[in-house]
């Protein structure tokens, strides 16, 4: 099932007097429970195209449907409750609240759903910390972590509130490859164990073994392999 | 809820020196609009007592020619016009249910001879019935020599400020006719020169009116007098007997009009020719002495009050003012309005005037010094707003990749709205709240150092001789709006810039 279909999709920068074509048209369908890596070179829409499908960024033309609802039409708070229900972000640099410790950051999606007793709250949040191996610093602040560390307990953040995706755009951009890694590896752990969508963008020909499914884009446009 | 307090709390303890800025600025601004608002009240309901209860009542009723409202401290020389049918006012009064209490006076400028040689003093004086007057205002004075004259006695109480003015001017120490010099009650100057004091039991009045018909009447010193509070302005004020006042001012008095009832030609002849020229030849209701202009020529033949008189109508004669007290509770400006609709169905020439107006020097000056404080007090409150909304939104900028990751990860703008009110708010409830209650500890203190300052101008500051400020409970809620108003005139703009951060520009900043 596809949980993800694109459509004809375009965005436009306005330069000064000149247009940026960021994406020129993408088509695409994502199936549920995919790993998938997107890559290219610099510039080419990586992204423009994650925060689309984000909810963070709007598309000029086209269509973007995630789990059946068209995105493109959403209002501030309605696109706000998709990215809080729907999808987790797992982002290149902070990530992560610098006054909540590991527990709380992770809790902070689940609380603002206002769904969960707190009791269920702290369980979901515990066994996720648990899954990506940071038990031990749950009560640590961001500041006191490493960058792998920290990029843990955002995978663990953005897996909190099951969502049906989750975007990771160059998560390892800044890690070292060996963290790089084991990040990608807990990445695909997660995947496995959750059942939960991924899509991650890449620069890095090395970072591809890790995916499943692979989709080229170049100046704005898919290239087919 | 308790997220977003969390959030905001750490986020105050995470930026200290921002949160200590904002800190200390509401809590001065708190402190020092409260303690404002303290000194505003304190002088208010210190003037109103001191003004209501210790000299003028809540009303005056004045006659209507009277020009101006101010006759407190009119200009030097101006007469107050004189009211003359007194019973029939009293009857209005007496009907009137919001009032509690009035008291017919005299008042007018006179001067005080000097009987060695040289030039007059002056002094402010009050013609009363002594009985009333002290029961009319029972603690707004006390007697520090002498002793308070009894009923029917003539004679003449001095503040001890008219007093030591006089002493300057005359260079007369007046003493009461049965006391000795108190020394503690002797100016500096006074006491070096004790041994030659020039001590004088007696003083020669001499009224003051435009027309100068006045007389000089001899009155005995009965007690020198001092009044509680803003003894600075009341003590320019010499109370004697309506009676000698009326005749120290060339009123007809009422004595003589009951010996003109009573026919009693002998005290009638004894009056002055041209004073019965006057009486029959003009037909005015009162009769002014022919006083000389010439105030170094005089001789001292003065004619001596009475020290008693018999069953006199007093009411019957002349008085200048009427000071009334209303029922408590009783609204100032409603009371004034309803009397004067009832004095203008009448015959009567008068009407009644706020102790505000009637005090107009000393009101307009509390109104400038209201001015002052209340145009300091907002200054400081948007030197305050302006200072703390430009914290808040350069720390809305700083944390635009954590504000844009929190949207990102689904807060609503409400939520970053809320935690930026949330951490403002905690910040002037801990700071701005002590500061407040800072202030009224201050408010509290201050009366209880008793500071005193026997300036005038200082005086009308403190609405008395002492400094007392003072928080009703509706000043205290005022201070506390005052608060809640200045956290969210300060927050908006911050919050405005604060709920403009999206996702993408914290992205965009990677
Ligand atoms: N806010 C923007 N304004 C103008 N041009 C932009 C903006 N964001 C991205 N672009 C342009 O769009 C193209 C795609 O950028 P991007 O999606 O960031 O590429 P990638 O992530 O693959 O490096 C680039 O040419 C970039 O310069
Ligand atoms: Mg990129």
């Amino acid at each position: 099932m596809n949980i993800i279909e694109i459509r004809e999709l375009k965005k436009n920068y306005p330069l000064g007097t000149t247009t940026v074509h960021a994406l020129r048209g993408i088509d695409m369908n994502i199936i549920e429970g995919d790993f998938l890596s997107i890559v290219g070179p610099s510039g080419s829409g990586k992204t423009t195209l994650l925060n689309i499908i984000g909810c963070i960024d709007s598309a000029s033309e086209g269509s973007v449907k995630i789990g059946g609802v068209e995105i493109t039409s959403l209002n501030d708070i309605e696109v706000t409750d998709m990215r809080l229900n729907r999808i987790g972000f797992i982002f290149q640099t902070f990530n992560l609240i610098p006054v909540l410790n590991v527990v709380e950051n992770v809790e902070f999606p689940l609380l603002l759903m206002k769904k969960f007793t707190k009791a269920e709250v702290r369980k979901r949040a515990d066994k996720l910390i648990d899954e990506v191996g940071l038990t031990d610093h749950a009560h640590h602040r961001p500041a006191e972590l490493s960058g792998g560390q920290r990029q843990r307990v955002a995978i663990a953040r953005a897996l909190v509130t099951n969502p049906d995706i989750v975007l990771a755009d160059e998560p390892t951009a800044n890690l070292d490859s060996v963290t790089g890694g084991q990040i990608l590896e807990l990445m695909k752990e997660m995947n496995r164990i959750e059942k939960t969508t991924f899509i991650f963008s890449t620069h890095d020909e090395n970072v591809l073994r890790y995916a499943r499914d692979i989709l080229k884009i170049r100046d704005g446009v898919l290239v087919k392999e | 809820m308790a997220l977003i307090f969390k959030i905001a709390w750490r986020n105050l303890l995470r930026h200290k020196g921002k949160s200590i800025i904002i800190g200390v600025i509401l809590f001065l601004a708190a402190f020092i609009m409260t303690l404002g608002s303290g000194i505003i009240s304190g002088m208010d309901r210190g003037l109103e007592l001191n003004i209501v209860n210790g000299f003028l009542g809540d009303i005056v009723i004045i006659s209507k020619k009277e020009k101006s409202d101010n006759i407190l401290f009119k200009m030097y020389g101006e007469s107050i016009e004189t009211i003359t049918k007194y019973k029939d006012a009293k009857k209005i009064l007496q009907s009137q249910e919001y009032i509690k209490d009035f008291i017919p006076v005299g008042k007018n400028m006179a001067m005080v001879l000097n009987e060695d040689e040289g030039d007059p003093g002056f002094a402010m004086t009050l013609g009363v019935d002594f009985e009333a007057y002290r029961k009319f205002f029972p603690d707004s004075f006390t007697m520090v020599e002498g002793s308070y004259p009894g009923k029917n006695e003539q004679g003449v109480i001095i503040p001890m400020k008219a007093r030591e003015d006089l002493y300057d001017f005359i260079n007369a120490w007046f003493l009461p006719e049965k006391g000795d010099i108190v020394e503690k009650n002797l100016t500096a100057d006074a006491k070096e020169n004790l041994k030659d004091l020039n001590i004088k039991r007696t003083a020669v009045f001499m009224g003051m009116s435009e027309g100068n018909y006045t007389s000089d009447i001899r009155l005995g010193v009965k007690g020198i007098m001092k009044f509680r509070a803003l003894n600075t302005m009341w003590g320019h004020f010499s109370i004697m007997d309506i009676e000698s006042y009326r005749k120290c001012l060339g009123y007809f008095s009422a004595s003589d009009l009951s010996l003109e009832v009573s026919g009693d030609k002998k005290e009638l002849l004894a009056m002055d020719d041209s004073n019965l020229d006057s009486m029959f030849g003009k037909g005015e209701f009162f009769v002014r002495d022919r006083g000389s202009s010439d105030i170094s020529g005089i001789s001292f033949k003065s004619r001596k009050g009475r020290e008693t008189v018999g069953d006199i109508d007093y009411e019957a004669g002349i008085y200048n003012l009427i000071f009334i007290k209303l029922k408590k509770g009783e609204a100032l400006d409603r009371s004034v309005g309803r009397l004067n609709e009832v004095l203008s169905k009448t015959e009567l020439d008068m009407r009644a005037i706020t102790w505000k107006k009637a005090s107009g020097a000393i009101g307009s000056m509390a109104v400038i010094i209201k001015g002052a404080l209340f145009t300091f007090v907002i200054f400081l409150f948007f030197v305050a707003v302006i200072i703390i909304v430009n914290t808040l939104s350069m720390a809305a900028i700083e944390r635009t990749s954590e504000i844009g990751m929190m949207r990102a990860v689904g807060a609503r703008k409400g939520f970053i709205s809320g935690m930026f009110i949330g951490e403002t708010a905690i910040l002037s409830g801990l700071f701005g709240g002590a500061g407040i209650v800072f202030g009224i500890a201050v408010v509290n203190i201050i009366p209880l150092l008793h500071i005193t300052s026997a300036n005038d101008l200082v005086q009308l500051l403190y609405g008395g001789d002492v400094f007392k400020p003072y928080l009703s409970a509706g000043d205290t809620l005022v201070a506390v709006v005052q608060l809640v108003i200045v956290t969210f005139v300060t927050v908006v703009y911050p919050v405005r810039v604060a709920m403009g951060i999206t996702p993408l520009d914290a992205i965009s900043r990677e």
